[in-house]
């Protein structure tokens, strides 16, 4: 994949800018469109901001956090770095192997077999057949999932599909880790293993970008963090100032 | 294997029930017709898959796309190799015939490689293009598919071209570009023989053309398709 080849990884972005079209406004049906009915009011698309000219600099090994509300833009952030969403305008650069871990709820061939399905969204992921070969076993162990396996995944629980997900997305080698509030589910005891193979992942990454609101783990798991509120970057600096800031925000707005 | 299985039976189903029926409605020797019908029913099947499976290959990929940013056309590939895999698949299927009906071999069959290759490019740039506009309009296919089942009736797949030149409504054929598209492939492999010219020409160009749209759509459409998903 995106291979550096020895180079340090890093991740710019400089005044992007992400938008979305509201899809409630856009019209998806070829008949409707090509018949044009004159008659129907027609609405402009509206747009959404999502991120707001957002220039920052990530190298070497650092770690760092992600915080702000619900609809701040941490995830479409992570987006961007993930080379899934390219800004509209700005210019982003990432250099190193990503390996984006955001959601274990989509992304499954629900006709096949886990076995097939860990096969998929390794080669996805970016493993080569070869390493596949090596740790499959590895990661049918650590799902937990035994004979499950053989089964079609459509007749999985969201549990089990999450643990399929997780075993699988985990067992790749990072250069750049970004993590979307990942930690959500599964029962008690894969909650624990999944925490410390997701330790082990972040160890072996240069750089880990992560999005959370469990703000009293994040001094311990990074030393630098980024506050995000409506698509703009309120402050970025060290953890222990940006988690104080923000918490005096939350306390502010809720009086 | 039985998933395989179920795409030869597919086909040999419709291929003894269409070929039984029309081609004694036809007036038609079953030898050389069966032969006939099922590559004409191979090619055709191809091509319907291609716009009918493939135009789902975005939409039925969001969940991979909007998780890991690969290039689209990762997903446009994998569902472009599943859609060759079937057809070569009833290929095998009509090797069998061939060897039931024992149609003549020749080195002029060798004529059917390139005629594979246009298809495979044509179905490849099939899929490219409704697998973009499907995302945009969702009831592209199935719009395609409609028109397909339209096209069905006047292309020459289950009834041979010449019955239409006897009555003078040669046009119809030859205006329609699948009809050269399949000559290219069904002359070599029934008759050992190249086709027309004439059908080259227009295979070509047919190809030629959705080549260019496909890569214009490709140009535009395809970094920004995952806002569409």
């Amino acid at each position: 994949m995106r291979d550096t080849g020895g180079m340090t990884p890093q991740i710019t972005l400089r005044e992007a800018v992400v938008e979305f079209t509201a899809d409630a406004y856009l019209e998806t049906s070829l008949k409707t469109t090509l018949l044009g009915l004159p008659w129907r009011r027609r609405t402009s698309p509206r747009t959404i901001q999502a991120l707001r000219q957002i220039s920052l600099e990530i190298r070497g090994s650092e770690r760092v956090g992600l915080v702000g509300p619900n609809g701040a833009g941490k995830t479409t952030l992570l987006k961007v770095m993930a080379g899934i969403y390219p800004p509209q305008r700005g210019q982003v650069h990432v250099e190193g192997r990503v390996c984006p871990l955001f959601e274990f709820a989509t992304g499954f061939e629900m006709e096949a077999t886990g076995w097939d399905n860990i096969r998929t969204r390794a080669l996805l992921l970016g493993m080569s057949a070869r390493e596949i070969q090596e740790k499959i076993s590895e990661i049918a162990s650590f799902s937990g999932l035994g004979e499950f396996l053989d089964v079609p995944v459509r007749c999985y629980s969201s549990g089990m599909l999450l643990r399929l997900a997780f075993a699988t997305s985990t067992a790749v080698e990072p250069e750049i880790l970004l993590l979307d509030e990942v930690m959500a589910a599964g029962d008690a005891s894969f909650i624990h293993r999944a925490r410390t193979r997701m330790d082990a992942m972040m160890e072996r990454a240069r750089i880990v970008v992560f999005a959370t609101h469990v703000l009293d783990m994040l001094p311990k798991m990074c030393e630098r963090t980024i506050w995000l509120d409506h698509g703009r970057i309120v402050l970025d600096g060290p953890t222990a100032d940006v988690v104080s800031a923000y918490l005096d925000e939350v306390e502010r707005r809720r009086d | 294997m039985l998933g395989v299985g179920w795409i030869l039976v597919q086909l040999v189903l419709t291929i003894l029930a269409v070929g039984v029926v029309y081609g004694n409605l036809l007036g038609q020797d079953l030898r050389t017709f069966l032969p006939f019908l099922t590559v004409g029913l191979v090619v055709w099947a191809f091509l319907t898959a291609a716009i009918v499976e493939g135009g789902q290959a975005l939409v039925a990929s969001e969940g991979y796309i909007k998780q890991i940013g690969l290039p689209i056309h990762v997903y446009i590939l994998r569902f472009f190799v599943s859609v060759s895999v079937t057809a070569a698949i009833n290929l095998a299927a009509y090797a069998l015939v061939a060897a039931i009906y024992r149609v003549p071999l020749g080195w002029g069959v060798l004529w059917a490689i390139p005629g594979f290759a246009l298809l495979a490019l044509t179905g490849l740039f099939l899929v490219t293009i409704f697998a973009h506009v499907n995302t945009r309009f969702r009831d592209a296919t199935h719009l395609a598919g409609v028109a397909l089942q339209v096209l069905f009736y006047v292309t020459p797949v289950i009834w041979p071209a010449a019955m239409l030149r006897d009555r003078r409504l040669a046009w119809i054929v030859d205006a329609n570009p699948l009809y050269h598209l399949l000559e290219i492939i069904r002359q070599p492999l029934l008759s050992s023989r190249p086709a027309t010219v004439e059908n080259y020409v227009v295979g070509l160009a047919f190809a030629a053309v959705l080549g260019v749209f496909a890569a214009v759509i490709v140009a535009s459409y395809s970094r920004r398709i995952v806002y569409l998903l």
